[in-house]
Parts: structure tokens; sequence; C-alpha cells
């Protein structure tokens, strides 16, 4: 007998997208994680255009992850142009990547995961039962977003990232702000991470995971770093940015139009889970802490667990932002403009971590400062392979006849990688057909 | 009396509008009281994706087959349909290109495969149905949408700023980008509503918002022909959220 799983609007994911199983008797036929978002050609249509207008134009590819494109186009133009900011604007930079962090875990946890987890079609729903669990998501939420307000000038596209640094650096007082939101958020930190902690398993499928993240140079972080680490069945490889497509070389899989990211012909994962795998050395104390309280182990073999590891970074994310402010407000805040650009001719990449996974932009400039090739590779894009992967394996596990509790788990398994759909159709694409 | 009945979706976009509404922490568990949202895919899985709307919020642009199919049903159940967003409004970033070759872009980004895609060019939504209310901005402001849904619910007409920028820019006492620094500022052609975010922070509008109707026309062109820009230069700038870039 063959059954066909089909989820056609997956609710609760940013953007649209669906899944489909097949299944003969016991064994499964195909799987495919599909996107119906259309094609919005944004790499295409900058080209031509002056180095000034990639950034704001490439930021709206996607609104919950627009901090992490700004900075990292950015980062490729300055790297093609051989720009070197100040360390003010790298410590700004790291404070900014880490508000968008918190808002988009805190959204993520109390919007879309939580809710899975306990049962309920959303957090409007477990309002009703839990309100100040809900209220609690809304706070951190709005931390993050205070973050990104206060430095990148605007919560969703920031403008206030530029070529060479900020337009206005923030004032004293406004950082003094939010110093004080921050060293305030500790207690919901502790109450989210007891939520996290007594939230049902998960587990669908448990084996072997291959990861990749962008190693933190210094302490754990999503903005500094100019090289990947890839880790699998206990190996690891670092490669340098520019040679990306090492890591990235895309597939076309029989079962899929979308074109998939392999690494020595295996998917991997990234997002949380893979950073705290890469960089979990380079946590802070209370990171460390909130890692241990959730009992998580190296290597991972559950990728559900990836909710786990976003509760921790939301925990260290807050505390090393509260650092950095401390720290800008006792070394004094220069009221600096951006260092200035001079456009030259060759490539430049640049890539972070988005709250999702590795973001990375990849540019080719002529002598005007025009640009001649753009490769965009988001971190939805990287996960298809896997989150496919793992869809199978947990069809397979699954015991026959259970198409309810499948559909259910299937909805889980895609949602806990935190799928950015708007992101994922620069690569993985397929026509629709419904 | 019963709680209007309210949905939010998004056709192509960035879901930037949509996340606006979910960035209204202190608002947003008011807003749930007060509408009856019963369809919203990107915030609950039990949706009601048939039942008829008092209003209908939407976000992004028509490019696909797919999204000209969902929007004429949105405008079918829906009394009162409210573009939300420059790509709603005007076609936004992605219709940029309106003037290009749409297949030959496909197959630049997508590879030989491209072709094969439901991928149409941008347009925005007024090009297709009948539209009550645009909100503009890339993404929108919350202050904005928050008004609206605010006059909808006391029947009132909502009120958006019809002049450009650059009145807002001159109240928060700025220094001019474009007179002053010689810098392409589109703030004197651009709808305003955001407080003049940019040039605040000494960065020069780029026109997210689209074309404002209550500006002088000629003498911001003239401003602009003054600091040595063409018109073509200026229009390159306005065009990139509006496809129809400064107007006559
Ligand atoms: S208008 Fe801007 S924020 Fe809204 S969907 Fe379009 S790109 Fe995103
Ligand atoms: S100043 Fe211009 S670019 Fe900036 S937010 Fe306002 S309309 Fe958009």
């Amino acid at each position: 007998m063959s059954t066909t799983i089909r989820i056609d609007h997956l609710a609760r994911v940013e953007g649209h997208g669906g899944v489909t199983v097949e299944m003969e008797g016991g064994a499964v036929r195909g799987v495919q994680f599909d996107v119906f978002e259309g094609a919005r050609l944004l790499e295409g249509l900058v080209k031509g255009r002056s180095y000034e207008d990639i950034s704001p134009v490439l930021s709206s590819i996607c609104a919950i992850c627009s901090v992490a494109h700004s900075l990292t186009s950015l980062k490729a133009t300055e790297n093609a142009f051989g720009v070197e900011v100040s360390p003010q604007t790298e410590a700004l930079r790291d404070l900014l990547s880490l508000g968008e962090s918190i808002e988009s875990h805190a959204l993520h946890l109390f919007f879309l995961a939580i809710p899975d987890y306990l049962n309920y079609p959303s957090a409007v729903a477990l309002a009703a039962d839990n309100l100040p669990a809900v209220q609690l998501g809304l706070r951190l939420k709005k931390l993050g977003n205070t973050i990104q307000e206060t430095v990148g000038g605007r919560a969703v596209h920031p403008v206030n990232a530029v070529l060479g640094g900020f337009g206005r650096v923030p004032g004293f007082d406004q950082l003094a702000e939010l110093r004080a939101a921050l060293a305030g958020a500790a207690a919901d930190c502790e109450t989210m991470l007891e939520i996290v902690a007594g939230l049902p398993a998960a587990s669908f499928f448990r084996a072997g995971i291959a990861f990749g993240a962008l190693v933190s140079p210094r302490e754990y972080g999503y903005y500094a770093g100019e090289e990947v680490t890839m880790a699998l069945d206990g190996e690891s490889e670092t490669i340098p940015a520019p040679e990306y497509k090492r890591f990235t070389n895309e597939r076309a899989v029989p079962h899929s139009h979308a074109k998939h990211s392999t690494y020595n012909g295996r998917p991997y994962m990234v997002g949380s889970l893979a950073r705290l795998v890469v960089n979990r050395a380079r946590l802070g104390e209370r990171g460390l802490a909130a890692m241990k309280r959730l009992g998580l182990r190296f290597p991972p073999d559950n990728p559900t667990d990836n909710n786990k590891a976003q509760a921790v970074e939301l925990v260290n994310d807050v505390d090393r932002a509260l650092r950095i402010v401390e720290s800008l407000l006792e070394h004094g805040l220069k009221d600096e403009p951006p260092v200035p650009v001079a456009p030259r001719a060759g490539a430049g990449t640049g890539i972070t971590e988005a709250p999702r996974g590795i973001l990375i932009h990849s540019y080719v400039y002529d002598e005007a400062g025009r640009l001649t090739a753009a490769d965009v590779i988001t971190p939805t894009a990287i996960n298809a392979a896997s989150i496919e992967d793992h869809l199978r394996r947990a069809a397979e596990n699954a015991a026959p006849g259970e198409e309810a509790a499948l559909t259910r788990a299937f909805e889980m398994i895609v949602r806990a990688y935190d799928p950015c759909i708007s992101c994922s159709v620069h690569v993985v694409r397929r026509g629709h057909d419904g | 009396m019963s709680k209007p009945t309210a949905g939010i979706f998004g056709l192509t976009g960035c879901a930037g509008d949509q996340l606006v509404i979910l960035n209204c922490e202190d608002e947003l568990l008011d807003l749930v009281n007060l509408l009856d949202l019963r369809d919203f895919l990107m915030a609950t899985s039990a949706n009601d994706t048939r039942c008829s709307l008092d209003v209908a919020f939407v976000e992004g642009a028509v490019m696909s087959r797919r999204d000209e199919e969902t929007l004429e049903r949105i405008r079918q159940r829906s009394r009162f349909l409210v573009a939300i967003g420059a790509c709603a409004v005007w076609g936004g970033v992605a219709a940029q290109e309106s003037n290009g070759n749409h297949a030959a872009l496909l197959e630049d980004v997508y590879g030989p495969l491209g072709r094969q895609y439901d991928a149409i060019p941008a347009r925005a939504l007024h090009e297709l149905v009948k539209v009550d209310l645009n909100i503009t901005g890339c993404p929108i402001e919350k202050s904005q949408i928050l008004a609206a849904i605010a006059n909808l619910l006391q029947g009132d007409p909502p009120l958006l700023p019809q002049y450009a920028v650059c009145a807002e820019c001159r109240m928060r006492e700025n220094n001019c980008l474009l007179i002053e620094k010689g810098s392409v500022c589109c703030g004197p052609l651009t709808a305003a509503g955001c407080e003049a975010r940019c040039p605040a922070l000494r960065i020069p509008c780029i026109g997210c918002r689209g074309p404002a109707d209550d500006v002088n026309t000629a003498s911001a062109w003239a401003m602009f022909e003054e600091k040595g820009y063409t018109r073509a230069d200026v229009d390159r700038k306005l065009r990139t959220f509006a496809p129809k870039g400064g107007r006559a």
C-alpha cells in the first residue's frame, strides 16, 4: 500500500513551505521539503548597481534575518575593497547581531516551538492557559528588538549599519538605557530555561549528524569570524571563508528540484546546535551553566535538540550583549563617522551566523565599484538537505498507520530547524503543483 | 458588538511587515482581543481559510500564479483589504526589474531550471484587485499599522501623511544631507511617516516608502540638478522600492 503525507502550507514558519513524504509499505520512496515562495531574484537585480546600494537591497531578502543579511553584505563588500573598520564598529556590529538573535530565538521558541511541544496551535492559544509564559517570550523578544533599534536604527531592515561603520553611533544615554534593560532580563532568562527544561522530550531519530558553523574567534557570537568548521563523526576541518564552495557545492537530487548543499557528500546542519558543537568552549559562564542545565551532550545525536541550543544561546546572548554595552560605556563612545570606502576591482566574501545558521554573501566588483556577480547562500538552503534526511529517517522509524502522529512529527522536525523560507528561495526552489 | 474578523497574509516578500505586527510586543495581546484573528499562517496553525473577513492585511508583491490565486481568494472573502508594505503597495524591491527580462533573470539566478518555475514579474496588489487602504514602508511603521487598526475599529477613515520625508526631517531639525552635504537623498520625493528615520542617522533616504503624493516635484528636481545629479541618477534610486520612481 502506498501513502503520501502532504503538508501543503506549513504554519508558523516564516514564508511558504510544505512537506511531501511518499511511502510504500514500510519503505520511504520520496521526501521533499518544498518552498513555494515566489522567486524575487534579488541577487540578479543588484547586478550593475553601485556598491553603496547593495546592502540595503539585499537586506530585504528576509526580515527575520535582515541584520544578518546587511552585516554579511557589508563584510563581503569591505573584504572586496580592503576596508578595515574600527574596534568600536566591530563591537557595535557584534551587539547588533546579538540583538537579532535574541529577537529571533525568543520569537521562535515562544511562538513557534514551545506551542508545538505543548500541543497548542499558536502562542495566542497558549496565552489563554499560560499567559505569563507568553508575556515572558514577548519581553525577551522586545529586548532583542530594542537592541536592534538602538544600534541598527530599525528593528526590521536596519538602516544605521553602513559600509565602514555606522551612520550615527548610539549615544551614551541610549546605551545606558539598554544596559538597564539587559541587566533586568537575567530573571526572565532563568524562567525561560525552566520552561524549556520542562518541555516533553521530542526525538524522532538518533544518529550521527554533520554540523557546520562559523568559528567565533574570541567570544561566542554571530558576526565576527572568517573561517567555518565542519564537524562530522568526531573529525573536523576548518575552511577559510573565500573557499566556501567546498561546503556548499550544490548537487541536484533525484527526489526534489531543490539543489542541496553537502559537505563530503553528506547533508549537514547549521544553526544553534551546530554553533554549540563548534564554539561551545567560547560560551560565557551563564551560557555554559544553561548548557549543563538542559543536559545537552556532545556530539549531539538528536536534531530536535536545536531548540534547547536556542535556549542556551538566548541566555548567553543576553549576558554577552550586557557585557559589550558595559565595556562600550566604560571606554567612552566615540561619535566616529564611517571609515571612507574606496571601490576597486575585486572579489569579497562575507560569512556570518544568522540566527538559523551560516549566511554567505560573495561579490565581484568592477573598478568603478559596480557589482558584476553576487552569490547568496542562506542557512535554510543549506539545512534543506538535512531536513529531508531527518524527515526520511523519522518516517522510516515510525510505526505503520500512524499518519496523524507522523504529520505532527514532520511539522515539528521542520520547525525545529527554524527554517526561514523567504531566505531559502535563493537557492532551493521547486515549482508548485498544488 | 462582535469583534471584527481579520486575516493577515503574505504573498511574495520577506515577511517583514507581518514581523512588524508581531513586533508590537506591548500591544499584541490587546490586538488579539480586539480583533477576531481567523487566518494568520505565520503565527498559528489553526486557521479558518474560508470564512469571510471584515478586514484582510496583505503583505508582499504578486510574483507567481499561486500569489494571483491567493490574492483573488482573499479579495473575495474580505470586506476591506489593506496592502501592507512597499512590496504590496508599489511592487517593492523585487519590481525593479519590471522593465528587464524576467526569464533571463530567472535563469541567471536559478540556472536552467529557473525557466520552469512559477514566477512572474512583480506587481503591486492594486494592479490586480481593489485595495481599500495602502500602508507603505519597507517595512511598515508600527505606529501607522496600530493607528490604522484603531481607526478601523472606530469606523474612522485612517489618516496617513501625504507630504514628503523632507517635512518630517525639518521638523526634527536635522542637517539637510542634500543641501549641506550634497548627497542624493530621496527625502524630497518620498512619502513621510517614518519621522525621517534615515536622515536623522545622517544617512540619505533611499525612498523605501515610495513616492509622496503631495510634493512640489519641480522644485525637488531643480534642487537635485543644482547639486549636479541628473534625473536619471535620482530615478534609479527611487525605482528601488517603487518601480514607477519619481513622478513627473
Ligand atoms: S515591503 Fe519590505 S518589509 Fe515588506 S515584504 Fe517587502 S521587502 Fe519585506
Ligand atoms: S528616511 Fe527614507 S529610506 Fe529611511 S525609512 Fe524613511 S522613507 Fe525609508
